[in-house]
């Protein structure tokens, strides 16, 4: 009785593996297939020119950061608004996948971009981690709180990773560059 | 032991499958890039020939130890196996992202935990002791390693990193062995040796002849090249160091702001 038990299960776990195995070979095919345009539908739309008054709020055009009291202008309030709250920042997050798989994708013509793609997922990473707080103090009724310092260093984190990202397919000549700025 | 015609052919023409993949990793210059790979096919060639002459010259009881102490080494090598594997895909670069160390760290604890309940469960019917020993063993290894590299499909599909061509080969000759040495394993604890050997035995030449395909396998893609990528002209090559510089510091630069 025992060994059947055994075997049951035995056959649970396969089963488990050949699943998993197949929805991921299935997705890892989806994605060597995936086309330029299909990447660009994936981007959710965000107001650029919100992303970039947050950003450029605490850091200068070349990325550096300002001195206290020259920018610092928005409130909480206003980053609240202009993002969209909770919810846009997510789509930002959502959107970070989507800047890896770019990043990806140039990688497959030329692998030694794989330097780029490695740091843009570093970026991403960063910007999960500051959703999560977020996430985890909408839980315990401080969102408004932290919205403003968590946000603001996503959004700084995103537009710093956009501008990257644009640079690295320019120097590469992309033809689709001009979609691809639209699309960000 | 009785070492049927079928045994002596597959021991053969695994033996020399063996000695035309490292060939093969040696004139196509893949054993520096795959040392652990290396060894442990090496290991193979030398377990063959050692475990030929104790069959022939020394007692059974040698023959036993000698094979099982090999096969103790062959599963460590194994899992030394999906270490280089996975600092392949985790790390080109030479750094761990920090995250996916986390993540795989404890894809192993859960993959060990769950490949010994199943084999707390396993419970083979043997004449010795040693036997259901071994058969529990390698059934441990097996439900193991199968799940380890199941893990590290998920987790390089979750993080975006790309699979090199040989690297996925040898993974996946790896992983299909070990999931056929799975069934293998259910099947021997099933079944036991107590009063029948022969499904035993037949069970043990079906994962000895499946490992033989898997080898074919290893030769033929270990020998052909990885589709060639596109050259890197030398002023792009040059932005890319720069950019990844720069992006460097930004990171380092937005830490040091969060913690402040």
């Amino acid at each position: 009785m025992r060994n059947v038990s055994f075997v049951v299960l035995v056959g649970l776990f396969l089963v488990a593996i050949a699943a998993v195995s197949l929805h991921y070979y299935l997705r890892a095919r989806r994605s060597a297939q995936t086309s330029w345009g299909d990447l660009l539908k994936r981007l959710t739309w965000i107001d650029r020119n919100s992303i970039a008054t947050i950003a450029l709020d605490v850091i200068e055009e070349s990325g550096e950061p300002r001195h206290r009291g020259d920018g610092f202008a928005l409130d909480p309030a206003s980053i609240w608004t202009l993002l969209g709250g909770l919810e846009g920042l997510e789509t930002l997050e959502r959107n970070c996948q989507v800047l890896i798989d770019l990043a990806a994708y140039l990688q497959t013509w030329y692998p030694e971009a794989l330097v780029v793609a490695e740091q843009l997922r570093l970026n991403a990473r960063e910007i999960e981690w500051h959703v999560g707080r977020l996430r985890g103090a909408a839980q315990t009724g401080n969102l408004m709180e932290s919205f403003a310092a968590y946000a603001q260093r996503a959004v700084v984190t995103y537009y710093l990773m956009t501008q990257h990202l644009l640079e690295l397919y320019s120097h590469a000549g992309f033809p689709k560059l001009a979609e691809l700025q639209q699309a960000l | 032991m009785n070492v049927s015609g079928f045994d002596l052919f597959v021991w053969a023409a695994t033996f020399l499958g063996h000695l035309l993949l490292l060939f093969v990793l040696w004139k196509r210059r893949r054993a520096a890039e795959f040392p652990v790979f290396t060894t442990l096919i090496a290991t193979d060639v030398a377990k063959t020939i050692a475990l030929y002459f104790v069959l022939h010259h020394l007692s059974k009881g040698t023959y036993f130890y000698s094979y099982w102490s090999m096969a103790v080494l062959d599963e460590a090598l194994q899992f030394l196996l999906f270490y280089e594997i996975a600092v392949h895909v985790f790390c080109p670069l030479s750094v761990w992202a920090n995250e996916v160390r986390k993540m795989f760290i404890g894809m192993v604890c859960g993959s060990a935990l769950i490949a010994l309940l199943l084999t707390l469960l396993a419970s083979p019917v043997t004449q010795k002791r040693i036997q259901a020993v071994v058969i529990r063993g390698n059934f441990f290894c097996a439900v193991l390693i199968s799940q380890l590299f199941l893990g590290m499909v998920i987790l390089s599909a979750r993080s975006g990193l790309p699979w090199k061509t040989h690297v996925a080969r040898i993974a996946q000759g790896l992983g299909v062995y070990s999931l056929v040495s799975v069934v293998t394993g259910a099947a021997a604890t099933y079944f036991g040796v107590a009063h029948d050997t022969h499904t035993f035995y037949v069970l043990a030449r079906f994962r000895i002849l499946t490992y033989f395909v898997c080898a074919c396998y290893w030769v033929v893609m270990l020998w052909n090249e990885a589709p060639a990528p596109r050259e890197l002209p030398e002023v792009m090559r040059t932005q890319i160091y720069t950019l990844q510089k720069q992006l460097e510091y930004d990171l380092i630069r937005l830490r040091s702001w969060r913690r402040s």
